[in-house]
């Protein structure tokens, strides 16, 4: 076993240098990163409006609150049954399973419901931000049956650009543009939605 | 087998051919209303293309940035020059860690590499956990698409494989029952993995993250699982900036399925707490492509598969016939340059008009790069006798006008003259599945002449 680990180890730093060896000869001459100029994706439309019908066009549900103190009878309308909840306290206190950093992942096989605050969604293509500040482990909004993602209304960006530069200081861990729910069209490609992640997406607005 | 050999074999089914072909254009007119839909498409794919040729001139100083900033956050890099040594590390990694199960999201990479029958040769399970992929799985098949894996089955196909496999219930072939059947079957899969391998969509140098792309969530929910994940990915996968992930990730899903963006657009910088992270760097031949003037710009290319769909000849070929990792118009630039000889029939596997080249998110030359292939193969693969024989002679037709008017006028009564197994014999190839136009009112050379004489 010993020799087999070491024997590789030579092989990797082989492989290191002869790769970027190789580039080095092979590369053309240096040719400058062109810079983005955002301006030319500038659009004057109405941001809530086109988000919503972005939302409901990759298959999510949207849902507008008028005011925050609704937000956990309108949840307990929209998933009646739900009985283990995972709620992040930001945003509900319906959670019925709490969760550290240290929780095994897989103890989360049975989750109803997930309820994960959104730190800004993306007009363009109803997809919202999400991070592990706002979900201890990372498998939370994967293996729930269902996820709810609040976000605040105010929080709305134009677009993909403008949404890594909100990103753009964060502490670097793990994060994701998520959008809809898990769907797959690879039966002759017939849409179905929930495949291997959530069934279903219900954002509310807060 | 040549290319044209194996669409011949796809076309024995023509139904099916047919709803290949619109199934895939069907595709292709989702991404032109997705793309029509952005404001200044144009200018994101111009910059994109610019992005990746910036990449490829600086690429061994992005490749030690990224492994820099990786390793600062706790990632652990390994190099590859060939697929030998990739499957190497996978398999020096996972026994490491004592992981017999694996599960696997889609990496055109690992296909590449053949790392699924090098790990099971070492006892170790591999399941693939994108639908279409683990179908492809199950039926003992390759993917004939990079982005829709199973597209040439069938759903009472995959219904039989399912009962044969997985022990559902005959649906005839139910999609949403054959899901959630997969569903169930994967999620037991995930649960007991103990090590996750996923692609990479793109890694960063400024941060030393990668992204994964996917619709069902498959990635994340074996990353996220298993005490470890390891993500294999080509050296042309780097991009210098994250801010350059804006470009990308609005071109990737418009142009490869219609959608503005894909479910999940997973952004990884740090292994979760008690977990593994590793990333293996492959060049496998992408340093020697880099070195062709002509090829190299096919690095620039994101695995979207708009060019599959677009394709006239591989919508009427299937992914199958041209027997290589990537098929399609990308795959027949890309794989020549692996094996000239096994793969000099597929630039030929192409009308040149340039369809591909048109929807290419990176704007990649396409159908000229498969016309310069096609001058290297001439001069470098034996061509078919007949064809070989068929250029010489036109070549010489076509340089004398008066060769020419004979040639023509003796095809022309032929086409009206002889007898159809004449015309129609093996030498007319454009003839097999198509009738030759009616020969009406003389040639345009005589109808030229007596209009000027007629005033």
């Amino acid at each position: 076993m010993e020799t087999l680990i070491n024997g590789i180890k030579t092989e990797i730093k082989m492989g290191r240098a002869s790769i970027l060896k190789s580039i080095k000869e092979n590369k053309p001459a240096f040719i400058s990163i062109p810079e983005i100029d955002i301006d030319f994706f500038k659009e004057e439309i109405d941001f809530l409006e086109t988000f919503k019908i972005n939302v409901e066009l990759v298959g999510g549900n949207i849902t507008e609150l008028s005011e925050l103190k609704h937000l956990n009878t309108e949840i307990k309308n929209k998933y009646p049954k739900a009985k283990r909840i995972v709620s992040d306290i930001s945003a509900s206190n319906l959670g019925t399973v709490s969760i550290t950093k240290e929780t095994d992942p897989h103890t989360l096989e049975n989750v109803d419901l997930a309820i994960i605050k959104a730190e800004f969604g993306i007009v363009e293509n109803g997809s919202v931000w999400i991070s592990e500040d706002y979900f201890p482990i990372r498998i939370l909004p994967f293996i729930t049956n269902d996820l709810v993602i609040i976000l605040s209304k105010k929080e709305l960006c134009l677009h993909m650009h403008d949404a890594y530069k909100i990103i753009s200081d964060r502490e670097r861990t793990f994060g994701l543009f998520i959008s809809g729910p898990s769907k797959t069209a690879d039966i002759e490609q017939c849409l179905v939605i929930g495949a291997q992640g959530a069934m279903s997406l219900t954002i509310f607005l807060v | 087998m040549s290319h044209s050999e194996k669409a011949a074999i796809f076309n024995k089914n023509e139904a099916k051919v047919n709803w290949h072909d619109k199934a895939l254009w069907f595709v292709r007119e989702k991404r032109d209303t997705a793309a029509h839909k952005v404001k200044g498409w144009e200018y994101l794919r111009e910059l994109a293309s610019g992005i990746k040729a910036n990449v490829l001139s600086n690429l061994d100083n992005y490749l030690i940035e990224f492994e820099t900033n990786a390793v600062k956050n706790g990632i652990k890099v390994h190099w590859a020059s060939n697929a030998e040594e990739h499957n190497k590390i996978v398999h020096s990694i996972l026994s490491e860690n004592n992981a017999t199960k694996v599960v696997k999201s889609k990496s055109m990479l690992t296909e590449e590499c053949h790392l699924n029958p090098y790990l099971e040769s070492k006892d170790i399970e591999v399941i693939d956990t994108d639908l279409g992929e683990r179908i492809v799985q199950l039926a003992k098949e390759t993917p004939s698409h990079i982005v829709l894996p199973a597209i040439h089955k069938t759903k009472e196909e995959v219904d039989e494989l399912f009962q044969k496999h997985l022990g559902t219930k005959p649906s005839n072939g139910n999609p949403e029952y054959l899901t959630n059947e997969a569903r169930k079957h994967l999620r037991n899969k995930f649960l007991n993995a103990d090590a996750a391998i996923t692609g990479v969509n793109f890694a960063i140098a400024e941060t030393g993250g990668i992204v994964v792309c996917t619709n069902e969530g498959n990635a994340d929910m074996g990353a996220h699982l298993a005490k470890v994940h390891i993500a294999c990915m080509g050296i042309e996968k780097i991009i210098p900036k994250e801010a350059h992930l804006g470009v990308f990730l609005r071109l990737l899903a418009r142009s490869a399925t219609g959608q503005p963006i894909t479910t999940y657009s997973s952004h990884f910088n740090k292994p979760a707490l008690g977990t593994e992270m590793h990333i293996v760097i492959v060049d496998n031949g992408r340093t020697e492509q880099l070195s062709r003037e002509d090829f190299r710009s096919s690095l620039h290319c994101i695995r979207c598969g708009a060019c599959m769909n677009t394709c006239p000849i591989y919508r009427r070929s299937g992914g199958h016939s041209y027997d290589a990792t990537i098929p399609g118009p990308i795959g027949s630039i890309l794989s020549p340059g692996k094996d000239l000889t096994k793969h000099s029939s597929l630039p030929f596997a192409s009308t040149l008009c340039g369809s591909c080249t048109n929807v290419c998110p990176v704007k990649i030359n396409i159908h000229e790069q498969l016309y310069k292939w096609r001058q290297l193969i001439v001069k470098d693969v034996k061509q078919p006798l007949i064809k070989k024989t068929i250029l010489k002679i036109m070549g010489k037709v076509l340089a004398r006008p008066k060769l020419y008017a004979i040639f023509g006028k003796s095809a022309r009564w032929m086409l009206t003259y002889a007898p159809r197994f004449m015309v129609y014999s093996k030498l007319n190839t454009w003839g097999k599945s198509r009738e030759l136009p009616k020969i009406e009112n003389g040639n345009f050379d005589q109808w030229y002449k007596n209009r000027n004489k007629n005033g």
